[in-house]
């Protein structure tokens, strides 16, 4: 029901730079996701949108509205606090409608939306009940379902999942997506788990020192990382790097360092007398690795060495060394040798990604 | 109806505290809000000196013109510093402080400020009522400090004697408080049954109303009826060869004042450490021991190494204020020893101060007494507390 | 193997038999003489100055506290005393609660100034002050009434509470103000509504306190209050007690009827008492 717009977003604290100029657009009804690592700057720019911290430049505008002086209570957003921030001296119920309660909200009113939000949360029981009795993750369902009953024109959730443990967020993972359904509303999510990026988002928003690095569908962040720090970032586990050199012997570009050469075909990199001698990192997930195997647009085979194991289930995590350079592979369970055998390896060309060593922005396809 | 006159007169003395505090908010608020109006100026400068001297003009004695200045002047300084420093910043937590600061500036910083007035000046029996009925005071300078250090504050003891003897007092106070809570406190720390019996029955000294505790203790110590004599006497007629080694039944109150007030005083002040204490050695994680009696660690090795080290910055802070609680303690004395005609020989700083000022009536001499002492005190706390920071930064 | 065993169990049963030896012998010098006052009370008028230590004496009785109650104005110490008390604690809690709070959660020019100030008004030796406030509810005419009193001690438990009750307010986490915020109450809406009613605790250990402070307090009123109409039971209790003829008998009686429920509230919360101090001074 809103659109939501970062414009130059600036803030400091004492001389301490935390959001170097963020600009953003949310489209009415997206699920945004904003990640990336602690203290880059992510959970300020939720709070600066609640209007629970200081904007020192920049805009912010809510449905085209600038809403930098307004009250939070007055900027129709609803927040879930990493803490849930559920009030420890009221019921349930109270926390459910204390914001209708301060808004002088017509009683049978604030009664039908809290039973609605509680039945769509399945909270019906828990309604009398204190915060501290219940568990986990039915008070993060309460901290969702305070919420919901505003019906807000933004939601913020700020890592809503980060205090469950492993399998419950998974639980309220789905919980959430099929919120989003119900609800269609604008939702805000802050998170430092690319996991929950990955699978919640309509769109990413990846931030690293206060400056967003890349916005995109998953899929964009996944297939074409724009430069070193989401590369890094988004998959798990993470993408091999390889330093080296580009040279151009004849008509053909080669990647080479100390341990490997590889050729690099016309389609990853056009143009090949542009990059002669330049130093690049040269990005391949795990999954792109392949062991013992042939595959289309594959790479020269690799000499190894496998130096540990790691059974996954039905995957398996293999740490090689080529030369001295370290790489993992992930391959289908069960890879058959044991530690220190030799191996050959190939590279997919297809996902395969280059980024130059000192801009440490893609310039590959 | 007493009761309900009593009552009456309370609770009308609260909603005049009510109203006050709204009054200040109002006027603080006032110099928040409207600091950058055109009209801020004038509209302060007329109205709130004018209010001003028609509440203080009331309780002060007077509508001067004198007086009407003072506050045009203050209210000039306070209304530029709200337009050009403050100007509308911080509204909220001032507006939180200002009643609990501004009680503490008229009951605290102002009766500070005056004790150093009164210092300089001479108040006492004599001038008193000239005081009541001028308001002026003969002005003498340092005499009174002079008088401090060469005269008795009472009849017979002196400034250094009394300085000693608090000294003495304090020290073995807060030796044997706190020898006494970490013996106390380790023996509780114990899985032992009766625990929480025992820890209540050793906290009822500190638990009863100091009044009662000392004035039940002094009559223990009477050299006829306290039980301390009359234990001693059971003792000797059990063991006869007590009285060898010169155990005998003494006037305590008489003979050894400041003896029985240090005693007194050790058992009030004791259960305060040990609870402090006892809080300080549950709060050491237990796998600290188990690592020691891993590593071979005797009884007397785990209180060297873990329990002192890890004890110490709960307990620094609490020593800090016990010292100065010590220091300050005019409750035991004063109470043991009485008022006028009651001996001097116990009289630390701080009692002597007290009974200068309202036994004999010297008012100027103790304020001045009194700075000396709060000066003695406020560079021992800044040096102490000093160098606590400075341990705390060494781990 | 076994043999071994025993005998650390029996070193462990020595030791904590030597540990109750030693916690009961200090737990009866703790309490010897609140149970010889109580005993006093109990005694006939003809035997109160006696070398017996029993502790029922021989033909208790309740003569005492008859006589206290009929023949002395302890009642109407008590209620005077009660008053001045609890006026005193409503306002040194209620101005104490704000500045916590504004120390605790705002950032501004003064802050640690004012914290040490705070700190070191602790420094002031007790008699310091009293001189100056005697001088001042004397010109204020105030001497010998409630409000003198209430005027004297209202802010002298103020530094200590306010910083028991910033100690407590930091634990209390932001994010609740934050929701409240959001949910839309004002700053001061969200002090009112959410960290007041969670702060119950602290202000109980604040209110008591400033209650005991009070309640115990005796040099003031030595210096404001002279005519035992006016009287707090402390000096009521101390004439009882007086340089000459002591009435032991009242006096004990008295004791008993101040102590016991001090003692019982004190027992009650000095667990919170003692986390309360430990947090304001540790977390200075």
């Amino acid at each position: 029901m809103a659109t939501v717009q970062f414009k130059g977003i600036v803030k400091k604290f004492g001389d301490n730079l935390v959001l170097n100029g963020v600009d953003v657009d949310i489209k009415d009804h997206e699920f945004v996701v904003i990640v990336g690592p602690s203290g880059c700057g992510k959970t300020t720019l939720l709070r600066m949108l609640a209007g629970l911290e200081e904007i020192t430049d920049g805009e912010i505008l809510i449905d085209n509205l600038l809403v930098n002086e307004l009250h939070p209570s007055k900027r129709e957003i609803a927040m879930v606090f990493q803490d849930y921030a559920l009030y420890p001296h009221m019921t349930v119920e109270e926390n459910m409608n204390f914001a209708l309660r301060l808004r002088k909200m017509d009683k049978a009113e604030i009664a039908s939306r809290v039973a609605e939000a509680s039945n769509v949360l399945q909270l019906n029981k828990f309604l009398k009940r204190m915060p501290k009795q219940l568990s986990g993750g039915q008070r993060q369902r309460v901290a969702i379902g305070r919420a919901i009953v505003r019906k807000p024109k933004v939601f913020l959730f700020d890592e809503p999942l980060s205090n469950l443990d492993a399998k419950l967020r998974e639980e309220m993972r789905v919980e959430i997506a099929k919120l989003y359904q119900r609800l269609n509303a604008t939702i805000i999510y802050v998170t430092h788990d690319q996991v929950e990026a990955m699978t919640l988002a309509g769109r990413i928003v990846i931030m690293n020192h206060g400056i967003v690095q890349q916005v995109g569908s998953p899929i964009e962040v996944y297939r074409k990382p724009c430069n070193l720090f989401v590369a890094g970032f988004i998959g798990s586990p993470t993408m091999n790097f390889m330093t080296g050199k580009l040279a151009l012997e004849g008509e053909a570009l080669f990647f080479k360092n100390e341990d490997i050469k590889l050729s690099i075909p016309p389609y990853l990199l056009s143009d090949a007398k542009k990059h002669d001698g330049r130093e690049v990192v040269l990005g391949v997930r795990p999954d792109d690795v392949l062991v013992e195997r042939d595959g289309e647009k594959c790479s020269d085979k690799v000499q190894g060495v496998l130096e540990v194991c790691e059974l996954l289930g039905h995957r398996e995590n293999l740490y090689l060394k080529v030369g001295g350079m370290r790489v993992l592979a992930t391959v289908e369970a069960f890879f058959n040798r044991s530690p220190g055998s030799a191996v050959t390896l190939c590279f997919n060309y297809k996902n395969m990604h280059v980024f130059d060593k000192a801009t440490e922005s893609r310039i590959s396809e | 109806m007493d009761i309900l006159k009593s009552i009456y007169e309370v609770v009308w003395f609260i909603l005049l505290v009510a109203a006050g505090v709204a009054a200040l908010e109002g006027y603080f608020y006032t110099h928040f809000k409207f600091y950058a109006r055109a009209w801020f100026f004038p509209a302060v400068l007329g109205v709130f000196p004018a209010l001003a001297l028609a509440v203080f003009g009331g309780l002060l004695g007077g509508y001067t013109f004198k007086l009407w200045l003072y506050f045009l002047l203050a209210e000039a300084a306070i209304a530029a510093f709200f337009r050009y420093a403050v100007k509308g910043r911080h509204t909220v937590p001032y507006l939180l402080l200002a009643p609990a600061f501004v009680g503490l500036a008229l009951l605290l910083v102002y009766p500070f400020v005056f004790e150093v007035y009164l210092s300089f000046h001479d108040l006492k029996l004599t001038t008193i009522m000239m005081w009541k009925n001028t308001g002026t005071l003969p002005f003498v300078g340092i005499d009174q400090y002079v008088k401090v250090f060469t005269t008795s504050p009472l009849s017979e003891v002196t400034f250094w004697a009394l300085l000693g003897r608090t000294l003495l007092w304090t020290f073995s106070n807060v030796f044997f408080h706190v020898a006494g809570g970490f013996i106390l406190a380790l023996m509780l720390n114990n899985q032992i049954r009766f625990k929480g019996f025992y820890r209540t029955l050793l906290v009822i000294p500190w638990a009863m109303p100091q009044v009662v505790a000392v004035l039940a203790m002094r009559g223990e110590f009477h050299s006829t009826n306290g039980f301390v004599n009359i234990l001693i006497g059971k003792l000797l007629a059990v063991f006869p060869f007590l009285a060898a080694l010169g155990v005998a039944p003494v006037q305590w109150l008489t003979d050894y004042p400041l003896l029985t007030c240090t005693l007194i005083n050790i058992w009030l002040g004791i259960p305060f450490m040990m609870v402090v204490i006892l809080g300080g050695l549950q709060s050491i994680s237990s796998s600290y021991y188990d690592a020691a009696d891993i590593d071979g660690a005797s009884y007397f090795q785990k209180l060297r190494f873990i329990t002192m080290p890890l004890v110490r910055p709960v307990m620094m802070p609490a020593v800090t204020l016990g010292t100065v609680w010590t220091f300050n303690n005019i409750n035991v004395i004063y109470l043991v020893t009485g008022q006028a005609g009651g001996t001097e020989q116990a009289d630390i700083l701080v009692s002597a101060l007290y009974k200068a000022a309202f036994t004999y009536n010297r008012y100027s001499y103790s304020a001045a007494f009194a700075i000396v002492v709060f000066a003695m005190l406020f560079f021992f706390s800044v040096f102490y507390l000093k160098s606590f920071d400075a341990a705390k930064d060494e781990r | 193997m076994k043999k071994e065993m025993s005998a650390a169990a029996k070193r462990r049963r020595l030791n904590h038999l030597l540990l109750h030896a030693g916690l009961f012998l200090f737990a009866a010098a703790c309490v010897y003489p609140l149970l010889r006052i109580f005993s006093v009370s109990l005694r006939p008028g003809d035997k109160l100055v006696s070398m017996d230590l029993s502790l029922i004496p021989a033909g208790a009785t309740f003569v005492s506290y008859a006589k206290l109650l009929g023949d002395t104005m302890f009642l109407r110490w008590l209620w005077n005393s009660l008053l001045i008390t609890l006026a005193t604690s409503f306002i040194g809690v209620s101005l104490a609660s704000t500045a916590a709070y504004a120390f605790s959660r705002f950032r501004f020019p003064g802050k640690k100034v004012g914290m040490i100030l705070l700190l070191s008004s602790q420094m002031i030796p007790a008699g310091m002050l009293i001189l100056p406030l005697f001088l001042m509810i004397m010109k204020l005419k105030l001497m010998n009434t409630y409000l003198g009193m209430i005027i004297a001690y209202s802010v002298s438990s103020l530094p200590f509470s306010i910083w028991i009750l910033k100690g407590y307010y930091d634990t209390i986490p932001r994010s609740l103000e934050e929701a409240a915020l959001v949910d839309g109450t004002s700053q001061v809406g969200a002090f009112w509504r959410i960290i007041l009613p969670l702060s119950t605790p602290a202000l109980s250990i604040a209110f008591l306190f400033n209650f005991t402070t009070a309640w115990n307090e005796y040099l003031v009123a030595r210096v404001v209050l002279f005519s035992s109409q006016q009287y707090t039971w402390t000096l009521g209790l101390f004439e009882l007690q007086g340089q000459y003829i002591t009435q032991w008998g009242m006096f004990a009686a008295g004791s008993m009827l101040v102590t016991i429920p001090v003692l019982c509230v004190f027992l009650y919360s000095s667990k919170w008492l003692i986390s309360g101090l430990t947090l304001g001074s540790v977390k200075g």
